[in-house]
């Protein structure tokens, strides 16, 4: 049981600091939720910690037959539980900073953070169609309440309803394509599935439609077009602390499952051919995805819909990765095939610092009684609070696959890997490079108002906040973004290690 | 220890950029002095890297040292014959610019020393850099510096512009990406290795089919730096709304990099491709001569007659590299150098008067020379060198430019009209050159404004001073400038034949020789040191100009067959 524990000590540790923060606030007076905000920092400091020391360990204990069919502890899953739990880490410090300025301090928050975080690591972790639906299911729900946790704005309530009825539309196609799938195979265990599909028992056209549903279940889940409705209306309305976790973690843990069920369940049936099964879907959804993302974003005005749009576009790239892993596991080229998902996980780490530094950015530049929202606000800012400034740069840089940045080594890595696939798939990276060209355009525009433009006279100027909270998050957050871009070597290494053993 | 000057010439700009940040921001002179001497620093070591022998062809001060070894990335930086001046005329420029622009900038004097240090760094590393994956870093990331030098300090379309120039120069750079990353990944295919030494992926023989997409892809990139007709739309907004310094860099510089990169990167890796584009490339390179001239005297505005200027001039490097013979790509090497430094300085000039009249317009101005002597002697001067006089930098380089051209047999059967239409263009350069020196400094004094104009002063004139002398300098000496590169062109030349030879007598996909790899360290194997040398000594009659000496070069030069 010992064992058991150790091997999962990042849930354990998350999940122990969801109750310490519970208990604190219910004893605690109100107004103290900068404390809860550190607690709940540590608690995901020390999952995270868990998560390296577990895999700088790298033993393979036998896991406890409780859990053994339901949740690996492999190298893949300690990565993404360090990858939340950093994530979820400098969010709290966000939320700190954020949520006393604003004053919406409410110790649920963290809470919910906490378990949404916890949900997204189970998840991270499934070897199950069960398990795999009490994790999404975990992750969604904390989402959910978070995206309204601005009750008093009905932006942010009409966001985290329609967040809501389609998630639930979602899940409930998940659940289907579940069903079909077990129906299909008699297996929920996905290298059982696996197993079924290959031996040719399985009954093929069922598979194959149950492979489309989770398929478009879990695009909605990463946003991706045409399942992407919903993510510029939430991140707009929801608080911008709340937008920077869902932006991350609802997409590092979604895409990880999503990697785990087509490559461990569905591939060796659907691969023969990589334009059978779940990769051509998967091409469609990520041609779509950059084209709408790319293109959408361009006309925002809003600067938190325009990064709801760049992260479609985003889901879009990382999706050229999975549709190189299917290509190349087609092949037989299994050296290629983890490099692509090597690629996949470190674009996914990348993706994450730099959108938590622009989301971190935004939060600084506004403070209470104006936050800063769109283009218009943040209008001359970068001569106003240069630091702002150059930190939003950074993070748009990133974004946008500038080297020397984390973005960039991200998307080299991303398309590096589909190039060696073979001559196939040079259009799409070639259309992808074209994409991301596009989206130069609006994070160009970022910097554009906040060096060249400057404000009107009368209008209200945001005044940035001053939190020690928010400063170690942006720090951290920087220094992913450079430590990412600048010497990539072991992140790469620690992502092929964790592809390869999947 | 030599061996790290390049380094050090890429980190002392990026530490004096990261001093500055950190210095408070009340003291202006800190900035305006600081920034320059950090500059300074970098040009007395640039010149240093003259000590070197520079009779022997091949890179010297390589460094090597791995950076991301998963993919054989490596920060691997190097200099020869080619890139040599190209980094002196960078070292010299940068700080020349900055001091031109200290006469008019007085907004955030911070960040735009902070912008120009980051930007010459960069540019240096773009020179210095043969790890492709290094060079693209490196080519990228000169663009922000230079972007919100546009974008900040710039005229009233300022965002049009540097959107404009960001977006154009990232299209083409980004499908050179992919090309780049095809070619680490065929060499990963044939030696289960990746690399982006250029020293390696040299080596690779593609076939025909994909050498014309990749070469494509790098000639993109580069042709929209340069730019070529018709990717030159973006040049003329840039200059216009870009601050003195901003366009002085991007002209002197910031568009050697096309060309360098043309002769660096894409013609030694597939040289079947250029071998067979070639031509094609060279007649849109005499378009745009042409093309660029009479945009030139059509200009009212005269910095936009400059920048239209620089498209005509660009035109003859490209018709010179494409030359290939040992004429046409030294003068298109030290016609770069000439370009730098003439509309370097014609933008610094056109700042000064923009500064005293705040317009540009020719029909502005008129007999400025009765009031303004000094400043009408420098400007005549520097469209003298444009036009390329003889005794000025611009003479020599068009001239061997022409000649390569016209003794050219990659460039058969088309190499006489080529030199044809390429010669009109030098009339064309004297008409429209003359004309804005016509219109603005002869005749009457037509304008009030006009009359109390004050001439150039000694800041101005100290700018200016080191790049009149190297106009005479150049034209008159041109073998000081013509030497150092002699040997690293033959060999590059030589090297560029064997490898066409080879590669069409097979275009199957594998793995050349290495001696016929291009970005060895120097010194190479002997044998064929010593060939070239003798081949060098034997083309060359005894002590006779090296001009004509190069015109005989080429007899070497294989014509493939078509295909």
């Amino acid at each position: 049981m010992l064992d058991l524990i150790i091997r999962f000590s990042p849930l354990v540790l998350v999940l122990v600091g969801a109750a310490a923060v519970m208990l604190a606030d219910a004893f605690s007076d109100k107004g103290q939720s900068n404390d809860l905000s550190t607690v709940t920092f540590w608690a995901f400091v020390g999952a995270s910690g868990g998560a390296i020391g577990l895999w700088v360990q790298g033993d393979t204990m036998a896991l406890h037959p409780l859990v053994a069919p339901f949740l690996a502890a492999d190298p893949m899953a300690l990565l993404l539980d360090a990858v939340i739990a950093g994530a979820g880490a400098i969010t709290a410090l966000l939320a700190g900073a954020y949520l006393r300025e604003h004053q919406m301090e409410r110790g649920e928050y963290y809470v919910v953070m906490l378990l949404a975080a916890f949900g997204a690591m189970v998840l991270v972790h499934s070897t199950h169609l069960l398990s795999v639906f009490v994790g999404l299911e975990t992750m969604s729900l904390g989402v959910y309440s978070l995206a309204a946790f601005r009750r008093t704005s009905p932006r942010s309530v009409e966001g985290a309803m329609k967040y809501f009825l389609l998630g639930s539309f979602a899940a409930a196609l998940l659940l289907f394509g579940m069903a079909l799938l077990y129906g299909a195979t008699g297996e929920m265990e996905l290298a059982a599935i696996a197993t079924a599909l290959v031996e040719g028992s399985a009954h093929n056209t069922l598979a194959l439609l149950g492979t489309a549903l989770i398929t478009a279940g879990l695009a909605f889940k990463v946003g991706a077009v045409p399942f992407h409705m919903w993510s510029p209306d939430v991140y707009e309305g929801a608080a911008t602390s709340v937008t920077a976790f869902m932006a991350v973690v609802v997409k590092v843990a979604a895409f990880t499952v999503w990697v785990r069920i087509a490559v461990v369940a569905l591939s060796a049936a659907n691969l023969a051919d990589p334009f059978s099964g779940w990769p051509p879907l998967v091409m469609g959804l990520a041609v779509a995805s950059m084209l709408v993302g790319n293109l959408s974003a361009l006309v925002q005005t809003n600067v938190k819909r325009m990064l709801a749009y760049s992260s479609i576009a985003h889901a879009g790239y990382i999706m050229v990765g999975f549709v190189a892993y299917a290509h190349s596991a087609a092949g037989g080229d299994e050296g290629a095939g983890d490099q692509a998902l090597s690629a996949m996980l470190l674009y996914l780490a990348s993706y994450a610092a730099s959108s938590l530094l622009v989301f971190g950015s935004l939060i600084w530049a506004g403070s209470k009684g104006k936050e800063v929202v769109s283009y218009e606000d943040l209008k001359g800012l970068g001569r106003r609070h240069p630091w702002i400034g150059v930190a939003m740069m950074v993070g748009a840089l990133s974004l946008m696959g500038f080297p020397p940045t984390a973005g960039f080594i991200g998307k080299y890595y991303l398309f590096q890997s589909a190039v060696n696939v073979g001559d196939g798939l040079i259009p799409l990276v070639i259309f992808a490079v074209l994409a991301s060209a596009v989206g130069a355009f609006y994070y160009l525009k970022l910097i554009v108002v906040m060096y060249m433009e400057d404000q009107e006279q009368e209008a209200a100027q945001a005044v940035p906040m001053r939190s020690v909270h928010l400063w170690a998050a942006i720090g951290l957050a920087a220094y992913f973004v450079f430590r990412i871009g600048i010497a990539p070597g072991n992140y790469m290494e620690i992502a092929i290690g964790a592809a390869r053993a999947l | 220890m030599s061996s790290w000057i390049l380094t050090a010439l890429i980190a002392i700009p990026l530490v004096g950029a990261l001093f500055l940040a950190g210095a408070p921001r009340k003291n202006e002179g800190l900035f305006r002095w600081g920034s320059l001497a950090f500059m300074a620093v970098n040009l007395v070591l640039s010149i240093s890297l003259l000590s070197s022998s520079w009779e022997t062809p091949g890179l010297r001060y390589v460094v090597d040292i791995p950076w991301i070894e998963q993919f054989g990335i490596a920060y691997k930086v190097g200099l020869d014959g080619i890139s040599l001046w190209l980094v002196l005329l960078t070292t010299l420029l940068t700080p020349v610019a900055l001091f031109a622009s200290w006469l008019s900038v007085n907004q955030r004097i911070k960040e735009f020393a902070i912008a120009f240090l980051a930007l010459e760094s960069a540019m240096i590393g773009t020179f210095v850099a043969l790890d492709l994956f290094l060079f693209y870093v490196f080519w990228e990331l000169m663009l922000v510096p230079m972007y919100l030098i546009v974008g900040v300090w710039g005229g009233k379309d300022k965002i049009y512009a540097a959107l404009k120039f960001f977006l154009y120069t990232m299209v083409g750079s980004l499908l050179m990406l992919v090309a780049i990353l095809y070619v680490g990944s065929q060499y990963h295919a044939l030696t289960g290795i990746y690399s982006f030494d250029l020293q390696d992926l040299s080596r690779v023989a593609l076939p025909y089919s994909s050498q014309i997409w990749l070469f494509s892809a790098f000639a993109l990139a580069f042709a929209i730096k340069v730019p070529m007709f018709p990717f030159h739309t973006w040049l003329p907004d840039a200059h216009t709304q870009a601050p003195t310094g901003g366009s002085v860099i991007l002209a002197a510089v910031m568009l050697k990099l096309g060309t360098y990169g043309f002769l660096r990167f894409a013609m030694p890796m597939f040289p079947l491709a250029a071998h067979y584009l070639g031509p094609t490339i060279a007649a849109i390179a005499i378009i745009g001569i042409i093309y660029g001239a009479f945009c030139a005297w059509m200009q009212k505005d005269v910095k936009k007659l400059v920048a239209y200027s620089s498209v005509s001039h660009l035109g003859f490097v490209m018709l010179g590299i494409f030359s290939l013979n040992a004429s046409g790509v030294s003068g298109a090497i030290l016609q770069m150098v000439n370009h730098g430094i003439s509309t370097g300085a014609l933008f610094i000039l056109v700042g000064v008067i923009y500064d005293r009249r705040h317009t540009r317009l020719l029909s502005d101005f008129g007999g400025l020379a009765a009031v303004m002597p000094l400043y009408a002697v420098l400007f005549v001067i520097t469209s003298m060198s444009s036009i390329g006089l003889p005794g000025t930098n611009g003479f020599i380089g068009e001239f061997m430019i022409l000649a390569g051209t016209f003794a050219s047999n990659a460039l058969q059967p088309w190499s006489r009209i080529f030199v044809l239409c390429a010669a009109t263009g030098v009339i064309l350069a004297a008409i429209y050159m003359l004309h804005a020196v016509l219109k603005m400094f002869w005749g009457p004094v037509t304008h009030e404004a006009n009359k109390a104009l004050k001439d150039i002063n000694l800041k101005e004139g100290l700018a200016l001073a080191p790049l009149m002398l190297l106009v005479f300098w150049i034209g008159l000496f041109p073998n000081h400038f013509l030497k150092p590169m002699e040997s690293t062109v033959e060999q590059y030349l030589a090297r560029y034949q064997s490898k066409l030879v080879e590669i069409n007598r097979d275009d199957s996909l594998r793995l050349l020789p290495p001696e016929l790899a291009s970005g060895a360290a120097a010194p190479i194997d002997e044998e064929a040191e010593q060939q070239a040398e003798q081949q060098a000594a034997a083309r060359k009659p005894s002590g006779d100009h090296y001009v004509v000496g190069a015109l005989e070069a080429g007899s070497h030069t294989v014509s493939a067959t078509a295909r």
